[in-house]
């Protein structure tokens, strides 16, 4: 019965494929979206203009505080309603990109605090712009001491695709549901699934963690 | 070159740390500012290249008010080297970069230029052979001179140094020293806050002594350190003179 099962899964292997390729492009997509955005954020939510950091601090929290589904919910069935017609791809590349950008945000955010003040106070003697700090000195040392969160926050934004399924994207997830409907073996399908996902990430958190290695020994 | 005139400045509304400060540096001339930690000599440096903000009088440095609303002060940070205590390099540039980051960006000279000018800066503080270095690879003596190279670097009129070797091991502060000693004979404007009295008496024009925000007693280090008229500045100079 369950060599039958696998052997029938073989013919699903095109399809399991397309949806892991759905799941990767979706996720790179919103990686890439939500990182610029999500870096903007950061520089904002570290920044001196008070009013403007509280007004993006109260969207991250939003969004940190509320269910990813529900928040594909309102991209992609709230939002045709006040007139934003999305199709499902891009409903999902909205709300995975905007989560993917809070999260950043805060990393971000954090590693900018912890970058020593008397690096901005001798960028600031030397005369740099305010931008210029920024770009050549404050930002390139936050993000190293950020590196192996972000690619955790990678990792996460992986994983959180799948719940862009239940708008009907046909991803690794839900070519798992359509494969199940034929072939009745949950465990064995799901299984090959989440090998699926862990194929993906497997790498990023062996990188995350050979970074996290190498901050600890640079901080000797 | 820089003017302190009956200048006042708060932390928040209670806490006083400097009081009717007036103090003029001439053009060439080389001022050293010692007293006991917390009289405010730091916060007093910190206030010329505009790092901390002054409530009362008036500060004039290299022509620009200090004082005044919208003043340019990147410009003045242009012409105004500040060396840190803590050195404050940039660790993920080298030696090298740490020296013509700024003259590049701010000064807008080419890459070349730069990178002609901060070789012989930092061949002239000793490092030549350091060039690409990171700070961390480089001990508490050198990262200083590398920090004071990329001071030079822009050319500065004013060069301006808080407790330059006060976190260094005492090895290293002799050849942080020299190369200050070398700087204030080529006529240098600087301003020196620091407890290294040999260095004072050797090179400084005058010595300030502060003790609780204020100036106690200035002078030329022959009467300041022959017979200093305050019983606190005795007090000090007992204490960092005799050990």
């Amino acid at each position: 019965m369950f060599w039958f099962q696998v052997e029938r899964l073989l013919n699903y292997w095109p399809l399991l494929l397309k949806g892991l390729g759905m799941t990767v492009s979706l996720s790179l997509i919103s990686l890439l979206i939500g990182g610029v955005i999500g870096l903007l954020f950061g520089i904002i939510r570290a920044g001196r203009i008070r009013w403007l950091s509280f007004v993006v601090g109260l969207y991250i929290d939003l969004f940190r505080g509320t269910p990813f589904l529900v928040q594909v919910f309102i991209c992609f069935f709230i939002l045709p309603s006040v007139g934003i017609e999305l199709s499902a791809f891009s409903a999902g590349v909205l709300a995975l990109s905007n989560l993917s950008a809070c999260f950043i945000g805060e990393i971000v955010a954090s590693g900018i605090k912890a970058v020593p003040r008397g690096q901005s106070e001798a960028a600031l003697s030397s005369g740099f712009r305010h931008w210029q700090q920024l770009r050549l000195i404050i930002l390139p040392q936050a993000l190293r001491i950020v590196r192996p969160s972000l690619v955790g926050q990678f990792i996460l934004l992986v994983k959180d695709s799948s719940v862009i399924s239940a708008i009907g994207i046909m991803d690794l997830t839900r070519s798992g549901w359509m494969i199940v409907q034929n072939i009745p073996n949950g465990l064995l399908i799901f299984g090959v699934v989440g090998v699926g996902y862990f194929i993906i990430c497997y790498p990023m958190i062996f990188l995350a963690r050979r970074m996290e290695r190498r901050n600890q020994s640079s901080l000797l | 070159m820089i003017r302190f005139q009956g200048l006042n400045k708060w932390f928040g509304n209670a806490l006083h740390v400097l009081k009717d400060i007036d103090l003029d540096v001439a053009k060439g001339e080389v001022v050293v500012v010692c007293g006991p930690s917390g009289s405010g000599k730091s916060t007093l440096i910190r206030c010329v290249n505009g790092l901390e903000p002054f409530q009362k009088g008036s500060l004039t440095v290299d022509g620009v008010d200090l004082g005044a609303k919208g003043v340019a002060l990147r410009d003045l940070r242009m012409e105004v080297g500040f060396v840190f205590q803590q050195f404050n390099l940039y660790p993920h540039k080298t030696a090298l970069e740490n020296v013509t980051l700024a003259p590049i960006h701010v000064r807008g000279l080419s890459k070349t230029e730069a990178v002609e000018r901060g070789e012989a800066l930092l061949a002239k503080v000793g490092l030549a052979d350091r060039m690409n270095n990171y700070p961390s690879q480089l001990s508490g003596g050198q990262q200083q001179r590398v920090a004071i190279a990329r001071s030079l670097c822009m050319q500065p009129k004013i060069m301006l140094f808080d407790e330059p070797t006060s976190a260094l091991d005492p090895e290293m502060i002799t050849e942080v020293l020299d190369v200050m000693v070398s700087l204030a004979k080529e006529g240098m404007t600087m301003m020196v806050v620091t407890h290294e009295m040999g260095f004072a008496r050797k090179v400084a024009h005058r010595v300030v002594f502060m003790d609780q925000g204020a100036i106690v007693e200035s002078g030329e280090p022959a009467s300041f350190f022959g017979n200093p008229t305050h019983d606190r500045t005795r007090d000090f100079l007992s204490k960092v003179l005799h050990h």
